[in-house]
C-alpha cells in the first residue's frame, strides 16, 4: 500500500487545477504549432509540465485526458492514441523523478527517451488499427519503406523512430523553458516540486551530454537501419538547434 | 481555431433522451463489433444501416454529415488512397504505374481500413452530437468514476475556449508588434516563443488562485455528494446496453470459432 499512499500524496489540489490547464495548453499550443505549419505537433507540453511537478501517475492522467478531451472537443480520432499520451506522461515523470530534467542535455536525453516510448507505444496502434498508414505525412516515409521492400511492422516503427524525437526533445526543451520562467515560490506548492530545480548549466556537461546524446541518435538509427545514420545525425542537429533557441525563453 | 466547443446539438429525440452510458456503450459496441467481425462488410453496414440512421432519427443529420465531411472524408480518403498504392502483396494486378503495383487486395484490404475507421469516429461524433458532456460526466461519477476525474475534464472544457481566446488576442498582440507568423520556417519556428511563453505563463499563474477557490468550496471533502442534474436510467436502456455487450461477444466469438 506503499505506492497507493504516494499516489495519493501526489495528487494535492494544485495537481487536479492544473491538469486541466495542462490539457488547454496542449491542445491551444497544438493549435499554434499547426498555424505556424511547423512539422513537429508540441502537442504534450502540459503533460510534461505535470509529469515533472506532479510525479508520473499525474502525468499519466494528464496525457489520457488530453486524448479524451482532444477527441469530445476537436476530433473523435484522437481516442484511440490515448495510451501513446499516457506513456509520455508516465516516462516524462520517472526520468524527472530519476533528476533527468534539470539542465539543458538532461532534457534533452529525458526527450529522448520519451520519443522512444512513443514510437514503441504507437506502432501497434498504427499497424493493427490503422494498418499501418494513418493520416499523419510522416506515412510518406512509411510508405517509401514499404516500397524498398520493409515489412509493415518494421517500416512503421523506423518511421516512428525517425518523427519522435524531434517532436519530443522539442517538446522536452519548450517545457524546461517554462517551468525556469516560472518562480521557486510557485512551483513548491506542487508535490514534485524537487524535480523541477535547476542545476548548473556547465558548458563541459553540456558538450558530454550532446555528445552522449548523438551516440545514442547513431546507435538507434543503426539499429534500424544503416541508411539512416545521416538522419540520426540530422536529428541531433535539430535538437541541439531547439535547446539553443529555447534558452532564449528565459 | 473553432469557437463552438463540443459537438453537442440540443435536440429533442429519442437518441437525445437515452441514457448517456447507454449511447456510451453503443459507441463503442459499434467500434469493436467493426474490428473483431469476421464478415468482410460488417463496417460498412453498421455504417449504412445503423449509424446513419441513429443520427437522423437523433435528429442530427446535418450536423452528423457535415462532420463527418470534414473530419473523416479527408482522412478516410487519405488513407484508403494510400494503402492500396504501397500496401505490398497481393496477385491480382489491377493496374500498374511508375514503380507502383496497385492489386486487388490492397485496394480491399484499404477499403476495409478505412471503412472500419470511418465507423470508428463516425459513431463516436454521433454519440458527442447528441451527449451534453456534463451528463456523461453526472452519469459517470455516479456510477464510479473519481469526482475529480470529472471536475478535470468539465473545466477542461470551460478552460479550453477561454484559452483559444486567449491565444487569438496574443497572436493579434504580437503580429501588430511587428511579429511574424508567416515565412520562412525559421522566422516561424522563431514566432512560437513569444506566442507560448505569454499564453502559458498567464494561464498557469491563475492555477493557484482556482485551488484556492475550490479549497474554500470543499473540493477535497470526501463525503457523500449530491447532484443538481437527474439523469434517468430506464429497463429500456438496461436492455440495449446488454444486447450490445452480447453482441460483441457474438461478433468475438464469431472470429475465433466461425
Amino acid at each position: 500500500m506503499k505506492l497507493l499512499e504516494s499516489i495519493k500524496k501526489d495528487f494535492n489540489t494544485m495537481t487536479w487545477v492544473l491538469i486541466p490547464v495542462a490539457i488547454a495548453i496542449n491542445v491551444v499550443i497544438g493549435q499554434i504549432v499547426v498555424l505556424l505549419k511547423l512539422p513537429v505537433f508540441l502537442d504534450s507540453i502540459g503533460t510534461m509540465l505535470v509529469a515533472v511537478v506532479c510525479g508520473p501517475w499525474a502525468g499519466a492522467l494528464t496525457g489520457t485526458l488530453s486524448n479524451i478531451i482532444w477527441g469530445l472537443a476537436i476530433d473523435p480520432s484522437a481516442f484511440p492514441w490515448f495510451p501513446v499520451a499516457l506513456f509520455i506522461g508516465f516516462v516524462t515523470g520517472w526520468c524527472a523523478q530519476g533528476g533527468l530534467f534539470r539542465n539543458t542535455w538532461k532534457v534533452a536525453i529525458t526527450g529522448f527517451i520519451v520519443a522512444l516510448t512513443a514510437a514503441a507505444v504507437s506502432t501497434p496502434i498504427s499497424v493493427y488499427l490503422y494498418g499501418g498508414i494513418t493520416a499523419s505525412g510522416s506515412s510518406i516515409i512509411t510508405a517509401y519503406l514499404l516500397q524498398t521492400g520493409r515489412d509493415l511492422l518494421t517500416s512503421v516503427l523506423s518511421t516512428n523512430f525517425l518523427v519522435e524525437p524531434v517532436d519530443k526533445i522539442s517538446t522536452a526543451f519548450l517545457a524546461f523553458a517554462i517551468l525556469r520562467g516560472l518562480s521557486a515560490r510557485y512551483l513548491a506548492r506542487f508535490p514534485r516540486a524537487g524535480n523541477a530545480t535547476p542545476e548548473k548549466d556547465d558548458r563541459r556537461a553540456l558538450f558530454i551530454g550532446v555528445g552522449i546524446f548523438v551516440v545514442l541518435a547513431i546507435l538507434v538509427a543503426n539499429l534500424i537501419n544503416p541508411a539512416f545514420l545521416w538522419i540520426g545525425l540530422g536529428v541531433a542537429v535539430v535538437v541541439i538547434g531547439v535547446g539553443l533557441l529555447s534558452s532564449r525563453i528565459r | 481555431m473553432r469557437e463552438r466547443l463540443s459537438f453537442y446539438i440540443q435536440r429533442h429525440s429519442p437518441i437525445h433522451r437515452l441514457n448517456p452510458f447507454t449511447k456510451l456503450t453503443l459507441a463503442f459496441a459499434l467500434v469493436l463489433i467493426s474490428f473483431f467481425s469476421p464478415w468482410y462488410w460488417t463496417a460498412l453496414c453498421l455504417i449504412l444501416l445503423v449509424i446513419f440512421p441513429l443520427a437522423i432519427i437523433g435528429r442530427v443529420g446535418r450536423e452528423f454529415f457535415a462532420a463527418a465531411l470534414r473530419l473523416l472524408v479527408p482522412v478516410t480518403g487519405f488513407i484508403f488512397l494510400m494503402q492500396s498504392l504501397f500496401l505490398p502483396g497481393g496477385e491480382t494486378v489491377l493496374f500498374r504505374f511508375w514503380f507502383l503495383r496497385v492489386t486487388l487486395e490492397s485496394v480491399a484490404r484499404a477499403f476495409l481500413i478505412s471503412m472500419r475507421i470511418f465507423g470508428m469516429v463516425s459513431s463516436f461524433i454521433l454519440f458527442l452530437l447528441t451527449t451534453h458532456p456534463s451528463e456523461l460526466m453526472t452519469d459517470l461519477t455516479r456510477r464510479g468514476l473519481p469526482g475529480t476525474v470529472a471536475y478535470v475534464i468539465i473545466s477542461t472544457l470551460q478552460i479550453l475556449p477561454q484559452m483559444q481566446a486567449k491565444a487569438q488576442t496574443i497572436i493579434a498582440a504580437q503580429r501588430s508588434r511587428g511579429l511574424a507568423v508567416e515565412g520562412s520556417f525559421i522566422r516561424r519556428v522563431r514566432a512560437l516563443v513569444p506566442l507560448v511563453g505569454p499564453l502559458v505563463f498567464g494561464s498557469l499563474v491563475e492555477v493557484e488562485e482556482r485551488a484556492i477557490a475550490i479549497e474554500a468550496r470543499a473540493f477535497s471533502a470526501t463525503g457523500p455528494k449530491t447532484s443538481y442534474r437527474e439523469i434517468d436510467d430506464t429497463p429500456f436502456d438496461r436492455t440495449v446496453r446488454w444486447l450490445m455487450v452480447a453482441l460483441v461477444v457474438l461478433s468475438l466469438a464469431a472470429r475465433f470459432f466461425g
